[in-house]
């Protein structure tokens, strides 16, 4: 595993070399890479991981004294972490929806339709991701606190979903302008109504790209916690939000443990659709055509 | 794109004079004109119009809208002129403290921004031209970010780098004394590689693999070496991709909010803290809105580049 040797490369072209101290030191720095960025990306993640069954840890250890399950429970017993949780599932499956009805015909009308001011249209969509989000939540607050937004229902969903327009628009503009147009046209003239090549040939070979924009769109609002926490706390506390006190108030443990449940579902989620994210779903939705 | 196109072919024959009955109708544009219309209509009315009433605060229009932020926040400078004031602009553009951020902002996004295109471009690269079982192991690995909250990586990261972090640990069994990254800027060029990296690699690598196989052997068979191979064929070719992921990881960095909030030192930090103390903390909205048109600024530089990008590509099919 750790030597690669680069027959499979090139053709004919290039002599084939034996181990030679050149390759020999090549696959080592890449095995050394491989070392370096497994512990840079998955460190961070294990070592926090063990602290939510951790009790004491003297310092220099590389693990803990003893291991218990009582931050679980501190965590479970807590009301207010409690109310995070459900206003998080309240308001993530919620953000979806009204997206999907806001954004999805026009990710339609993108890919199918020409018509006036559509380059226009998509580069404004890209103006929610071009400007700094903080940098908006603060612009917004003054028309929310004019329009009495703040710390409604109503005001958070707004940021949410403004927060999902991009992915709602432009992951599925690109599904749906790859699915063929003769294949369409080849169901129209069969008999079958507008309508119905819609459900039964477009939406179906649309479906992983509108999944991938659900699946993004619904992390989007369940992480979201710049512009809530602006426009929500401390009326409307959500995971990410109560993630901002918890970590300055509770012992470390705590907040451990709650970091393990605010990330299955955003795990659980992206195994499921792992497979078109990386298949190019995501990266395709992001070149304006 | 297109893998399903066998199947219309026993349809084929019915095309043509079912076609006749069907006309490009105009009434098609207008629909799809409205159908297109809410998306923008939320951005217009909730980025769009904020942003010009918020303009207007900053230079000291404080009427209408924007009353009762004016009432509520503190040291709002007011408009002398018809045209407003610049007296918010100027008491930030002379504050130590809002320059000392600024600066660590543009530092902390270039440094970032470059070690995040580099490693994409290495793991991608590296996935084109060798592939394997170790390609697709580090390319799995560039991904995992994406799995998890920025809250939890940020808080992550921090203890990781902690005075009793993991580093800290392995190197004070070996009596070895490792600096201490938590609550400096380090960790914050950490936190902002680490959870810019996923998107950048989806999009170097997507556009990499597009790269025809052919065009890299012809290269080769005329002579040139490896880093010439990546340098003159394959970089420029994957260019408009490459450049998606610079300027949106940038831009994301730029107007960065949790990692600094919880990684880095009170002061300085980055813009996107200051802005949210400035707000919530200190209640100067003025001055928070000032230091948002500074982050946008920046920020529309980049986004210029990226739409230049697009209109590039746009142009070299032939669809503009």
């Amino acid at each position: 595993m750790a030597i690669i040797t680069d027959s499979r490369t090139g053709p004919a072209s290039r002599t084939r070399r034996p181990l030679t101290l050149d390759s020999m030191v090549r696959s080592a720095l890449v095995v050394l890479f491989v070392v370096l960025m497994v512990v840079f990306i998955l460190g961070p993640l294990l070592w926090l991981g063990v602290r939510a069954f951790a009790g004491n840890w003297t310092f220099p250890n590389l693990l803990p004294d003893d291991w218990t399950l009582r931050w679980w429970q501190v965590v479970i017993n807590d009301g207010a972490l409690g109310v995070a949780v459900q206003n998080s599932l309240f308001f993530a499956p919620l953000t979806v929806l009204v997206s999907a009805i806001i954004c999805l015909p026009a990710a339609y009308a993108f890919a199918r339709f020409d018509f006036p001011g559509r380059r226009f249209f998509l580069i404004s969509l890209f103006a929610t991701n071009a400007f700094p989000k903080m940098g908006l939540f603060v612009t917004l607050a003054a028309l929310f606190y004019a329009l009495n937004l703040m710390n409604t229902v109503l005001g958070i969903l707004v940021v949410h979903v403004l927060g999902t327009v991009v992915f709602m628009t432009w992951i599925p503009a690109a599904a749906f302008a790859a699915v063929p147009r003769n294949l369409e046209e080849a169901a129209r003239d069969a008999g079958a109504s507008k309508l119905r090549v819609f459900a039964s040939v477009t939406l179906p070979m649309a479906l992983p790209g509108i999944i991938v924009a659900a699946v993004m769109s619904f992390l989007a609002s369940f992480d979201e916690a710049q512009g809530t926490y602006l426009v929500g706390a401390p009326a409307f506390m959500t995971m990410p939000t109560q993630m901002y006190s918890l970590v300055l108030n509770y012992p470390t443990q705590v907040a451990a443990v709650f970091s393990i449940l605010l990330a299955i579902p955003s795990v659980a989620l992206m195994l499921a659709a792992h497979k078109h994210i990386l298949g190019g779903q995501l990266a395709e939705g992001f070149q304006i055509k | 794109m297109t893998t399903t196109l066998h199947k219309p072919a026993e349809l084929e024959p019915k095309v043509p004079p079912a076609r006749i009955g069907r006309p490009k109708r105009l009434g098609q544009r207008a629909v799809g004109f409205f159908m297109a219309l809410p998306p923008i209509l939320l951005i217009a009315l909730f980025i769009g119009f904020p942003i010009v009433l918020a303009f207007g605060f900053s230079i000291g229009l404080t009427g209408g809208l924007n009353h009762t932020i004016a009432t509520i926040g503190q040291n709002v400078h007011e408009a002398d002129a018809w045209w407003g004031t610049l007296a918010a602009y100027q008491e930030m553009f002379t504050n130590k403290r809002f320059l000392g951020d600024l600066l660590v902002t543009v530092i902390v996004t270039l440094v970032s921004t470059v070690t995040v295109l580099f490693l994409a471009l290495g793991i991608g690269l590296y996935l084109k031209l060798k592939g394997g079982r170790m390609a697709r192991l580090l390319s799995g690995l560039a991904i995992v970010p994406l799995f998890i909250p920025v809250v939890i990586a940020s808080w992550a990261i921090l203890t990781f780098y902690s005075g009793t972090g993991f580093l800290r640990s392995v190197f004070a069994l070996f009596g070895l004394d490792f600096p201490v990254w938590a609550f400096t800027m380090v960790t914050v060029i950490i936190g902002s590689v680490w959870t810019s990296l996923p998107f950048a690699v989806l999009m170097v690598s997507s556009g990499l693999q597009s790269v025809p196989n052919a065009m890299i052997e012809a290269a080769r068979d005329a002579g040139a070496g490896s880093l010439r191979t990546i340098v003159s064929v394959i970089v420029p070719m994957a260019a408009v991709p490459i450049i998606i992921a610079t300027t949106f990881t940038a831009i994301g960095i730029v107007g960065s909010f949790t990692v600094p909030y919880f990684t880095g030192p009170n002061s300085p930090n980055m813009l996107g803290v200051d802005m949210s103390n400035y707000f919530s903390a200190f209640n100067q909205p003025q001055q928070s809105a000032v230091m948002a048109f500074t982050v946008f600024l920046i920020a529309s530089g980049i986004a210029a580049l990226y739409v230049w990008a697009n209109f590039r590509s746009a142009k070299e099919q032939g669809k503009v």
